[in-house]
């Protein structure tokens, strides 16, 4: 599969106060960013990059429904119609004791449901390799990248510099 | 900057009138009472449980956050400072009760009663703990060990803002202290004081859970309530610096907590539904037999209400949708109270007032010594059988819902005093700054 490579410039910050304050001037100048890296969640990046609330807890809602209803339907059926047993002299339908496992099917469908769902939507998986900037925005740099499609170069790079980025580099990803 | 919160006098005359209210249903109660006067004290002291548990949880949580390094209440940490202040009106309430285990004026617990206690095989062993010693003078030193803390903790909050702002933190350091000292004798004697209040209107029965499932009720009602007092305050442009964001918090703890009390109810009934013991069931039977609308209707204000309704992200951020499920969980878990309580009172009135007043010989030859469980058992001898209908036990009257009007109007004119009597924002409190720049 031939993919659409790009070409990238960045600018890797220590620290995520400076980022935000990049991102904040990005947004004043009405630059294009392409993506924010962050090694972990930065509070209050979302809305100044302009991204809509996820929509994975709407799924994460489903998937748990879904467990629900496989627990409790499943252990209706089993203690009811295809293998009635008596424990501890309590009815066939006991719902009480269904309610455990009820929640931890709901936890694990929910769980498991959400995680398939964000590595779909991200193209990611076992065996495919993405492409990484730069090692260390898993580590402790965060990175602010532009594509040269949509900015010119020699803005960007100002950019980068003045709002105090420690290095700045291209790559083609 | 002035930012002391100024009471409005409709605000005072709306209390006003709440708590005369609450005195009017009282005197009803009391004139239209059997002759025990069963509903009025149990009334009393439902009410005054809860509240004096939502004072306590307050404390705790404030303690709970100083101890973790929390710093987003920070804005409107006089919030919880001045409801725990509530346990000096709490502690007079519980004396009055635990007088009238002394002197008999009421005939709320099963264990105080003279001529249980003699035949009673069961109450004689936990005579140790459920005795009148324990109850007035145990309950109000533990009483007093929480108002001490809660003062001693708000005092030292209120000099910071005097005499604060040192690069040692000398203030927030004290309170530390206070805080990391409280906590452990709070987990412990709320326990005691759950047992010593509440669970022993059963006397019979027990439960380890018992007190925890308690405490999270209380906590719940505690979070409801600020939530509600923080947006009435907002609404009249106090708390500026209070955003969605320390709201949307509330409601998560609301949701978190109401999850919580619904694990703990929850694990209750199921042990003690799998296990089966007569002993223990009768909890339950009596309940869902007797008072069932209560009790299903328990989980369904206090579980599947704020479950559904909180469970989306936007409806935390909502002050609409954080009200209404405010002002239904804090309705829901005084009714939860009521549950709680009431049954085993009736019992015990019905015991006592059965045979004459507690002095009188000849109660319990019959039945009780060796019978563990107690309530269905004794429905058909009874001259008022529990089968029967008893508005304000088997379901809150006009009565009840005037009273709790009454004390929540105490409640909340003793904290508005309070409040009112220092300046809102904690300048020099070294977490401010991170409160006011809390995102979620």
């Amino acid at each position: 599969m031939a993919k659409a490579t790009k070409d990238v410039i960045y600018g890797l910050y220590n620290d995520e106060e400076v980022l935000m304050k990049a991102v904040k001037v990005a947004n004043e100048k009405h630059l294009e960013i392409m993506e924010v890296f962050t090694p972990f969640p930065v509070h209050g990046l979302d809305p100044l990059l302009g991204f809509e609330e996820s929509r994975l807890h709407i799924g994460g809602f489903i998937y748990g429904s879904l467990g629900t209803m496989t627990a409790f339907l499943g252990m209706t059926w089993i203690f009811t119609k295809d293998w009635p047993v008596i424990f501890g002299g309590k009815p066939y339908w006991a719902v009480p004791s269904f309610i455990p496992i009820t929640f931890e099917l709901t936890v694990l469908f929910a769980a498991i449901g959400m995680v398939v769902t964000f590595y779909i939507v991200n193209g990611m998986g076992p065996g495919i390799k993405l492409p990484i900037l730069d090692n260390r925005i898993t580590d402790d740099k965060f990175c602010i990248a532009f594509d040269k499609a949509h900015i010119d170069a020699s803005v960007a790079e100002s950019f980068l510099k003045e709002t105090g980025a420690e290095e700045v580099s291209s790559k083609i990803i | 900057m002035d930012n002391t919160y100024k009471i409005p006098a409709r605000q005072t005359m709306l209390l006003g009138v709440g708590m005369l209210i609450g005195v009017l249903c009282l005197v009803l109660t009391y004139v239209g009472d059997d002759d025990l006067h069963t509903r009025f004290w149990s009334n009393i002291l439902h009410n005054s449980v809860f509240f004096t548990g939502i004072a306590l949880m307050a404390l705790f949580f404030l303690s709970a956050s100083i101890t973790a390094w929390a710093g987003w209440y920070t804005v409107f940490k006089r919030v919880w400072e001045s409801m725990s202040q509530f346990l000096i009106v709490g502690f007079g309430l519980m004396l009055i009760l635990g007088l009238g285990v002394y002197f008999g004026w009421h005939h709320l617990y099963h264990w105080a009663d003279e001529a249980t206690r003699e035949t009673d095989v069961i109450i004689q062993g936990k005579a140790g703990f459920l005795n009148a010693n324990m109850y007035v003078i145990f309950g109000g030193i533990i009483v007093a060990v929480w108002y001490f803390f809660a003062n001693r903790m708000r005092a030292i909050s209120l000099d910071e803002d005097k005499n604060g702002g040192d690069s040692n933190f000398s203030h927030h350091r004290r309170l530390r202290t206070y805080a990391a000292i409280f906590l452990p004798i709070a987990g412990f004697t709320s326990a005691a004081m759950v047992w010593l209040w509440i669970m022993s209107v059963d006397s019979h029965w027990y439960s380890t859970l018992f007190a925890w499932y308690t405490g999270a009720s209380w906590f719940v009602s505690m979070m409801a309530l600020t939530i509600m007092i923080i947006s009435y305050m907002k609404g009249r442009g106090y708390f500026e610096n209070v955003t969605t964001e320390h709201l949307h918090d509330l409601g998560k703890l609301l949701f978190a907590f109401s999850i919580f009390w619904t694990y703990l109810w929850f694990s209750q009934y199921m042990l003690i539904w799998y296990g089966n013991v007569g002993e223990e069931t009768i909890y339950f039977k009596e309940r869902i037999d007797h008072y069932p609308v209560l009790f299903y209707g328990n989980l369904i204000i206090n579980f599947i209400l704020p479950f559904f309704i909180l469970m989306r992200n936007d409806n935390k951020k909502k002050y609409g949708t954080l009200l209404f499920t405010a002002g239904a969980v804090f309705f829901g878990h005084w009714w939860d109270f009521f549950l709680m309580l009431k049954p085993g009172i009736l019992h015990t009135a019905h015991e006592v007032g059965g045979h004459g007043h507690g002095g009188d010989s000849g109660h319990g030859t019959d039945h009780g010594a060796d019978m563990a469980g107690h309530g269905a058992e004794h429905a058909g001898d009874m001259a008022h059988g529990a089968s029967e209908f008893l508005m304000g036990f088997n379901f809150p009257g006009f009565l009840e819902f005037g009273t709790m009007i009454g004390f929540l109007s105490l409640f909340l004119f003793f904290f508005w005093r309070t409040l009112s009597s220092a300046q809102l924002n904690p300048e020099k409190d070294p977490f401010l700054e991170e409160s006011l720049h809390h995102h979620a």
